[in-house]
């Protein structure tokens, strides 16, 4: 029988507010002692009251606008109870009822679009680590702001289910509203995966893999669920609704605690937090902030750069800011100039911090349209702009400096082709190739070279060489 | 509404209690006499009044997203802890 896989994906996308939702402390937590970035309000203890952090609701909204989803004019906040020491006060503050960010939509490079059904502000939780008879509490991470995005079950294979989690992570990352360090834990992807017959239209039982913080490892989790899933259907079995984990070094899922009866989380109206009311003078006003998105890109460089090296630069929001300052002429060779460093350099992140200017790239692909540059240099010079000894003084200077410059004066270039052809020990090349062996001359044109420390321009090099020894 | 003794097991499974036999009955007449006081409430018709989450009539109470100092330390927090190892806080294992 076939199977179609039906995927619905939540994500949780920590916001890079200073401090965190509900309190003044330190939200980068980032490489401080455990425990150092908590208030007695993180800590629950009692008569804390919890004060919203303006910043986050902001950055919700321009999440929301990335995600071409409407903000809701009144939200609020709901008491999610459970109990895990990961929590001090017994209960996750979210939005369960009336979430601030509404429907919307993602479009994939592919052009699949996968509906946002909502997204919502809430605290994340402690973190804990585990030993062999106990486990030790860090409550740093309490009440990290997140936003939490539920996709609609609009996905149907791995390789789509791979390609929303990295847009999601792009236009999070063009918004400005998270570090989007996944290493870190910054996006974190739960994600719902059921299978039913292709003409069925009623959807499986779902197995849902939590806490998957790579694209690689959605693919890999949906993937191996669907081929377990197919198995099991294959042979007659009924697929258990659980919570499963995932094992990035045997590629496999496994079942985690089965749970029988439905959660009961108990939610109630946080009566702490009174509610968020926005005008849509203040959406607007705050929207307007949304710089420019992936899909803006495509439609902008659609036929100046290829599809291929767009995508690869789209991983880096300030790049594109900066490609879409030079001049258009020059878009296309300055984009594979920066595909080929990211491709082959294993720098790539850290070189993109401090990037060169618009004027600096400008004048670089002009010197190499000019023949100034040959294209080795061009990529010799490419990467001293991003030097912190060389940066700055601009990409002539840098040429000059590193004596690059192409001589393609042609009469200069004539005065040290006949330098060469005086030299005894090409003579015997230059009767050879009166005498028709064509392949000679690359060794004349090398002789040239050496003779101009390379500056010379070869095929002009070739070009009057030709003329002299016709 | 009556409330079976599964109720009664079921929410102290949820709030983390252990309870004795005898107060499992006992909590439940408690808890039967609550809600029968509570339910008078539902003679008066409710259907066209907004919900009330809170009662201050308040919206949009926001902070700044700046980093104050705070009056308790870490080892003043930690210190309320039962047990504590590393400046984390110590727990049985969890999983």
């Amino acid at each position: 029988m076939k199977y179609l896989p039906t995927i619905g994906i939540e994500c949780h996308v920590q916001l890079r507010t200073k401090t965190k939702l509900f309190s003044e402390v330190d939200n980068d937590a980032r490489g401080k002692e455990p425990n150092s970035c908590v208030s007695p309000v993180d800590y629950a203890l009692p008569g804390m009251l919890p004060r919203l952090n303006g910043e986050a609701v902001r950055l919700a909204i321009l999440a929301g606008k990335a995600m071409n989803c409407g903000i809701n004019a009144s939200s609020r906040f709901d008491r999610k109870h459970y109990f895990y020491p990961d929590s001090p006060k017994g209960y996750q503050i979210t939005q369960f009822y009336e979430p601030i960010i509404g429907e919307g939509y993602v479009e994939l490079p592919s052009g699949t679009k996968v509906r946002i059904e909502h997204a919502h502000l809430e605290g994340d939780a402690g973190k804990l680590t585990h030993f062999d008879s106990y486990s030790l509490v860090d409550l740093n991470r309490v009440d990290t702001p997140l936003i939490e995005i539920v996709s609609m079950p609009d996905i149907h294979s791995a390789k789509d289910a791979h390609d929303y989690c990295k847009e999601l992570w792009r236009l999070m990352c063009f918004a400005g509203v998270t570090y989007g360090d996944l290493y870190n834990g910054n996006m974190r992807f739960d994600v719902n995966i059921s299978l039913a017959p292709e003409d069925s239209k009623k959807l499986g039982t779902r197995a849902e893999v939590k806490n998957l913080n790579s694209f690689r490892s959605v693919e890999r989790a949906v993937e191996y669920e669907i081929s377990r899933q197919t198995k099991l259907l294959n042979a007659g079995e009924k697929i258990i609704q659980e919570t499963r984990g995932w094992n990035d070094a045997t590629g496999k899922t496994t079942g985690q605690r089965s749970k029988e009866e439905a959660k009961d989380y108990r939610y109630m109206p946080e009566p702490d937090l009174p509610p968020i009311r926005l005008s849509s003078e203040f959406i607007e006003n705050e929207a307007k902030k949304l710089p420019l998105m992936p899909s803006d890109y495509r439609k902008l460089f659609k036929g100046l750069v290829s599809d291929d090296i767009l995508e690869i630069l789209l991983d880096y929001p300030t790049l594109m800011m900066r490609l879409n300052e030079i001049d258009k002429k020059y878009l296309k060779s300055i984009s594979n100039l920066f595909a080929s460093v990211l491709l082959a350099e294993e720098k790539t992140a850290e070189y993109l911090n401090d990037l060169p200017t618009a004027e600096e790239l400008n004048d670089l692909a002009s010197m190499n349209e000019k023949k100034e540059l040959s294209s080795t240099a061009t990529k010799e010079v490419f990467l001293k702009l991003f030097d912190p000894q060389m940066k700055n003084r601009g990409t002539k200077n840098i040429a000059k400096e590193l004596g690059l410059i192409q001589e393609n004066d042609l009469d200069a270039l004539r005065k040290i082709v006949d330098i060469v052809l005086e030299k005894p020990e090409t003579k015997k090349a230059q009767e050879d190739y009166r005498a028709g062996s064509e392949k000679v001359l690359g060794f004349l044109v090398g002789q040239v070279m050496k003779e101009s420390h390379g500056k010379a321009n070869p095929s002009a090099v070739q070009e009057i060489l030709k003329k002299k020894l016709s | 509404m009556d409330i079976k003794r599964e109720d009664i097991l079921h929410l102290a499974e949820l709030s983390e209690f252990t309870l004795d036999e005898s107060e499992v009955d006992s909590l439940g007449r408690d808890l039967k006499d609550i809600i029968k006081y509570i339910s008078q409430l539902d003679e008066l018709d409710t259907s066209k009044i907004e919900p009330t989450y809170q009662v201050f009539e308040m919206e949009n109470v926001w902070r700044e997203d700046k980093i104050l100092e705070q009056d308790a330390t870490r080892e003043e927090l930690l210190a309320l802890t039962k047990h504590e190892k590393d400046n984390q806080i110590k727990v049985p294992k969890v999983l």
